[in-house]
């Protein structure tokens, strides 16, 4: 084609290039470097991660490089899983910074705050680096150093003792951030102990059982970046609490035109970005919810084929309207009339938001179509009596459009989450841990970990060995002096260890305190729902990746990390074999190794086994470059392994799948067919077999099987079978139940204390250390509007204003702000860190030293001393400018179970005044005697599975379960005369 | 011959992958600075830019952007720019923020013949050959051939990159049919400079090469003081020609009006195609010789030497 002799022929040079690009990316190179797949500006490009060069800035205008290896790691700092990539100085064998992962699929090499600053956390000066033992009195603050050794023996010796004598329910080890899917419930399998305690029940658990009822995972996957509108409740992942991965989509949605929609009393970051903010009042997001989708219902908008094919309705007139015809019309004619009631005017007396911008938000949901993304996770759920149904209901508008598993729609999360099964897997214990999951609460969707302090001194049970991991429940739950009172009752706790990297008011009062390694300092895989798409990212101790990439030999991360500091994963393997040394209790056989029988597992051989066999693709894109599955996840650090899942449930089941069916009433499916292999062991519900044996496979519809929702009608339980028949037959369907703060539950001179939202920059105890995230965000104002200040005789911002709870009382100062709904105040969470007198150790730019005492009339906090500069190994101690690091307020709220989710409920109904004289910023009085009253009134609203469970066992076994024990397990013990 | 292998035939359009690869790496060389870029360079067969040749040609002399060369201001951003965003909409996707940046123009150009290529249907590759020749004709051709005769004149590494680029750019216009009339931004170009034009706006006219018919690069502006004798103020280019405007009005008028003639002369000589932009730039290259002639004997009776 170019016939120029003298120069190369462009066909020919072009072939070259081609070839040169493809050889470069089968190496896992870059070609094209610069703008990324992923549109960011700029990245260090890949093959040059082993030597990546960087002027000093700090020696200009001399030129000097500095040589770093960039060694890719998983941030810790929230659960979202964000790329990170380590910069390891080639000299130092240090970690310079960290910056994000472009080649995460989630995070796309974007990272918040928190991710950089995990600097911070693993320079701190304050930190943990060797165990720790008591050396005096629980919480006396005095400690000794001890080996690994003498700590694992200690603890080992424990748990083998417990075990051997049936009390396994005597262990318990409660998870603050989960490091990896499913491996300390696996670690406490091995050991035939149903003692998984999780933080969800004052965290997404209502938010969780919302989604949970309709379709049998208890997560959304918003497609955010292909939505045409895009619905978030309050305090969703999306805002204060921190998910940058649907930020980022959702930031992408807007750039494309849609419309966003945030109901939420207080202005969140999302809220000053959206389209349509709906400062509703608390707790009556549900009614918002529901008369939008009347307006659907009422103007036909809905998707009537996608309601007629996959809602249980049949189900529902069956049993609850026999009366009628079982024809999809009279159903149709039903669900008119079921929301009639939920008027935009009723909705807006509800909410306080006029109906007429009410009928305009409904307007915009109505035109979206299938392309309809929505959220709910912590405050409204998470805040009110009844909360789970705001997710409920937010679901249902996503049904109601057909939004399911659509581009731009609404996924179960299960469907974009990929958990790799591992080497080992346990068999489920045969106990049943009271503690966590009672009687009282047999529709509970997690543990009522919240309540451990209140079971303890029901005498429920007591505990010998308590683990905290990444974790500090005195400062984190409701009615933390209760827990303080337990944990320094050796009677309720016999050994309390705190698993931590940092010191927290948790971990003053443990036995032992042993440090755990930060985000670079320890392995874990992940898997989050962000698109709708699969990928794993890979947590890992960066030095010794890096080192093992200058050809050393690393066996144990404590080789590589600061101090002593070690990693879950290596400790429980350690642990479960100093448990059972001989293998004869049948644990160590779990933490051993397949490729060397008799010795213990390795952190190489476990992610090694796994990467090979358990992650589709990634042996073969490995391969590619030369590499083994593992190495190549510790050189990139992320795995995509599927893109584009769409609607699972609407696959047909495979004629193999199907043997000796048996198709039930309403057209679920069952099979005598093995379920096939699956190397994703990602959680879901799991419907019961018939009577037979068979496995639910499917729903027919129209004539052919399909996978249909892991429920136990196969469909979107519109109507849920689950909660009718165990107890709850009036909330069966997705209705409105009223706040215990409903203004018609409050006193004239109460108002709302909405507690659940976060600083964006701060993440619980873990982050408290970080001194540029201290530094962004130290103190927790409570947020007055104006029009409250003058009633309330605030005079200005910065005034202090004396908030009483039920059980106390809590001092702060006001910020008066209209970006607060009238009648409500509200304070964030992650503040008022404090650590008493006496403790040297602490976390010097967040924790207050503070006086605690106990009188007559109960506990009471003041601030003795504020933070201030220090000297340290950091000098950026000594350039602490601020004082104030907020209040403690969970301290004064007690505890307040919802009786269906378990979820605790945090909005509180307050009183709030001018401080009075003598009254201190951070002051806190706490009457725990009122608190176990508070705890007893709302028990009672309960309806214990001894009543209710229509089958006798304690629970319905479809529902998820962090750790599921035996199916004999279930039953209600027979608790004689 | 069975129905799948028929479909299988007819699902195929046989093009050299490296005829759109060219394109791709042609355009990367001009979006990534060295030592990134380096390997695209060597596998091209082109010289090395070092750090301060590409910063140089790409970065301050001659950046290459549709908006400066065919919008009115000869800025970034504007008309000309949005014009090509137009381009990216239509297609569906969002305009990244250098749309019209020569690097994102080729490197689009390279994705949709390797979309249409890929096409499974003949509506669509036909639609996806139809946009690809708009963003040759429309959006290309009006400008780059002009772009690449000021970077020819830039020292180093740029001479085998332009020479190339125009290699690549001319057998893709003997392949690509083309349009029967000249591009949508020379029909709607502003026009030529007049002689009663004020002083601000001739500033402003000779820095945008649409209104003008040529390129003025900083280094034109070093070698119009050298040849005249006159100091050269550093800063921008309207900045540094006011200078030298003021310092010697009909001179530097004379010296533009030869530039705008040697310019004429570039355009003229490029080969013919098809509804060719050449002689239209070629025409307003000679106006506006014209033009500043008249201007700098008006300048000269005014402050005679």
């Amino acid at each position: 084609m170019d016939h120029n002799d003298a120069e190369p022929d462009l066909d020919a040079l072009g072939h070259r290039v081609s070839v040169d690009r493809a050889s470069t990316e089968a190496r896992g190179e870059t070609f094209y470097p610069g703008a990324s797949k992923y549109l960011l500006a700029a990245f260090p490009p890949k093959e040059r991660w082993d030597d990546w060069v960087e002027l000093d800035s700090r020696a200009w205008p001399k030129r000097v490089e500095k040589h770093a290896m960039l060694v890719p790691t998983t941030c810790f700092n929230c659960e979202s899983a964000c790329g990170l990539l380590a910069y390891v100085d080639r000299d130092t064998l240090q970690v310079r910074k960290f910056e994000g992962n472009p080649e995460h699929p989630g995070s796309r090499g974007r990272n918040c705050a928190k991710g950089p600053a995990t600097i911070n956390q693993i320079t701190d000066p304050d930190r943990i680096l060797y165990p720790l033992r008591r050396a005096g009195a629980r919480g006396e603050g005095k400690w000794e150093r001890v080996s690994w050794d003498e700590a694992l023996d200690a603890i080992g010796s424990r748990i083998r003792k417990a075990i051997i004598e049936d009390r396994q329910n005597e262990i318990m080890i409660h998870i603050g951030r989960p490091g990896e899917d499913g491996y300390t419930e696996r670690v406490l399998a091995s050991w035939g102990v149903d003692g998984h305690n999780s933080h969800t029940n004052v965290c997404s658990s209502a938010g969780r059982a919302g989604f949970q009822f309709w379709t049998g995972v208890d997560r959304p996957s918003p497609d955010h970046a292909n939505a045409k509108v895009i619905y978030l409740i309050s305090s969703h992942l999306e805002t204060g609490h921190y998910f940058n991965p649907h930020a980022q989509r959702i930031t992408e949605a807007r750039e494309k035109g849609a419309k966003v929609i945030v109901l939420d009393t207080r202005l969140s970051n999302t809220a000053t970005h959206a389209d349509y903010w709906l400062a509703t009042q608390p707790g009556s997001e549900a009614a918002v919810n529901l008369a939008i989708a009347r307006h659907i219902i009422e103007t036909r908008r809905y998707d009537a084929e996608f309601i007629r094919r996959w809602f249980n309705w049949e189900e529902y007139l069956a049993e609850c309207r026999p009366d009628l015809p079982g024809t999809f019309e009279a159903f149709e004619e039903v669900l008119a009339h079921l929301y009639a009631e939920f008027t935009f005017e009723f909705a807006a007396a509800e909410s306080g938001i006029d109906a007429s911008v009410l009928a305009e938000v409904a307007e915009v949901v109505a035109g979206a179509g299938t392309r309809f993304s929505c959220h709910s996770w912590r405050s409204a759920a998470a805040s009110n009596l009844g909360g789970w149904q705001v997710s409920r209901t937010v679901f249902f508008l996503a049904a109601l459009l057909g939004a399911v598993a659509t581009e731009g729609g609404t996924f179960p999360n299960a469907y974009n989450k990929f958990v790799p099964k591992p080497i080992h897997t346990p068999p489920q214990p045969g106990v049943w841990q009271e503690l966590s999951w009672p009687l009282e609460f047999p529709l509970a969707n997690n543990e009522l970990s919240f309540l451990l302090p209140h079971f303890l001194a029901d005498g429920r049970g007591r505990l010998d060995t308590y683990f905290t991991r990444v974790y500090n429940p005195v400062w984190t739950n409701p009615d933390g002096l209760s827990w303080m009172e337990a944990l320094t009752d050796e009677d309720k706790v016999g050994c309390s260890v705190a698993l931590t990297p940092i010191w927290s008011e948790s971990a003053y009062f443990a036995d032992y305190v042993l440090p755990m390694g930060h985000a670079s300092e320890r392995h874990d895989t992940h898997s989050y729902e962000q698109y709708d798409g699969q990928w794993i990212g890979f947590r890992q101790p960066v030095l010794r990746a890096a080192r093992e990439r200058l050809g050393e030999t690393i066996t144990d991360s404590r080789q590589v990390n600061p101090g002593e500091v070690w990693e879950e994963n290596e400790f429980w393997i350690d642990l479960s074999w100093r448990i059972d040394p001989d293998g004869s209790l049948g644990i160590r056989k779990y933490h051993e190794s397949k490729a060397h029988p008799g010795e213990k597992l390795s952190v190489d051989e476990y992610y090694g086994w796994m990467f090979e066999h358990s992650v589709p693709g990634l042996p073969a894109r490995a391969a590619a470059e030369g590499l083994t599955p593992l190495a190549w996840m510790r050189r990139y650090g992320a795995f995509e392994i599927t893109r584009g899942q769409g609607a699972v449930f609407d696959q047909p089941v495979p004629d193999e799948e199907l043997l000796d069916v048996n198709i039930a009433d309403h057209g679920r499916v069952y099979t005598a067919a093995p379920k096939p292999d699956s190397t994703n062991i990602v959680p879901m519900g799991a419907p019961a077999p018939d009577d037979a044996g068979r496995r639910a496979v499917g729903v027919l519809i129209d004539g052919v099987v399909h996978r249909g929702f892991p429920t136990p009608s196969g469909r979107l339980e519109f109507w849920s079978s689950t909660l009718a028949r165990w107890g709850w037959p009036e909330h069966a369907l997705p209705g409105y139940i009223r706040s215990h703060v409903h203004p018609s539950a409050l006193a004239p001179d109460q108002m709302v204390l909405l507690s659940t939202f976060r600083l964006p920059t701060q993440i619980h105890t873990r982050s408290a250390n970080s001194k540029w995230l201290d530094e962004l965000a130290h103190t927790n104002p409570v947020w007055v509007h104006p029009s409250d200040a003058v009633r309330l005789g605030v005079d200005r911002t910065g005034d202090l204003v004396r908030v009483e709870t039920e059980i106390g009382f809590f001092v702060a100062k006001a910020w008066i702000t209209e970006g607060i709904r009238p009648g409500v105040v509200a304070c964030s969470h992650h503040m008022g860190r404090w650590k008493l007198k006496g403790q040297s150790e602490g976390i010097g730019g967040m924790m207050a030293t503070v006086d605690l005492e106990r009188d007559s009339s109960g506990w009471s906090m003041h601030k003795r001393e504020s933070v201030k500069p220090y000297q340290s190994a950091d000098p950026d101690t000594a350039r602490i400018w601020w004082s104030d690091t907020g209040v403690h307020q969970n301290l004064t709220f007690p505890v307040q179970p919802d009786p269906i989710s378990g979820m605790h409920c945090w909005h509180q109904a307050v009183r709030v005044r001018p401080a009075l004289a003598g009254d201190a910023q951070g002051d806190i009085a706490v009457d725990t005697v009122k608190a176990r009253e508070v705890y007893q009134r709302w028990m009672a609203q309960t309806r214990p599975a001894g009543s209710v469970s229509p089958d006798g066992s304690r629970r319905p076994a479809w529902l998820l379960r962090p750790l599921k024990p035996a199916a004999a397990a279930f039953a209600i013990p027979d608790v004689g005369p | 011959m069975s129905l799948s292998a028929a479909v299988s035939r007819s699902d195929e359009r046989v093009t050299d992958p490296g005829r759109w690869e060219l394109f791709r790496a042609v355009g990367s060389v001009t979006m990534v600075a060295p030592p990134a870029g380096d390997r695209i360079a060597a596998s091209l067969g082109l010289r090395p830019f070092s750090a301060s040749e590409h910063t140089d040609l790409f970065v301050l002399s001659l950046p290459p952007y549709a908006g400066i060369h065919l919008g009115p201001e000869g800025k970034l951003g504007g008309e000309g720019a949005d014009r090509v965003a137009g381009l990216w909409r239509a297609l569906g996707l969002d305009p990244p923020s250098d749309a019209d940046h020569l690097g994102s123009l080729l490197v689009l150009y390279a994705e949709l013949g390797e979309a249409a290529d890929h096409s499974k249907s003949d509506r669509s590759r036909q639609r996806l050959d139809h946009v690809r020749a708009a963003l040759l004709w429309e959006h290309l051709w009006p400008w780059v051939p002009g772009y690449l005769d000021a970077a020819a004149e830039e020292e180093g590494a740029a001479e085998s990159w332009v020479h190339l680029s125009r290699r690549v750019l001319r057998r893709e216009t003997l392949l690509t049919p083309g349009a029967s009339t000249l591009p949508l931004a020379l029909r709607a170009a502003p026009k030529a400079l007049a002689a009663d034009i004020d002083y601000e706006d001739l500033l402003d006219t000779l820095t945008a090469p649409v209104r003008t018919g040529f390129v003025l690069t900083y280094r034109d502006l070093i070698v119009a003081a050298r040849s005249l004798g006159l100091g050269l103020r550093r800063g921008e280019r309207r900045f540094a020609l006011k200078a030298l405007l003021e310092q010697d009005p009909s001179a530097t008028l004379t010296w533009l009006s030869n530039h705008a003639r040697r310019w004429a002369a570039r355009h003229r000589c490029r080969p013919t195609v098809l509804a060719d932009p050449s002689p239209w730039w070629e025409e307003r290259a000679l106006h506006t010789s014209e033009v500043l002639k008249i201007l700098a004997r008006r300048a000269e009776e005014v402050m005679p030497t």
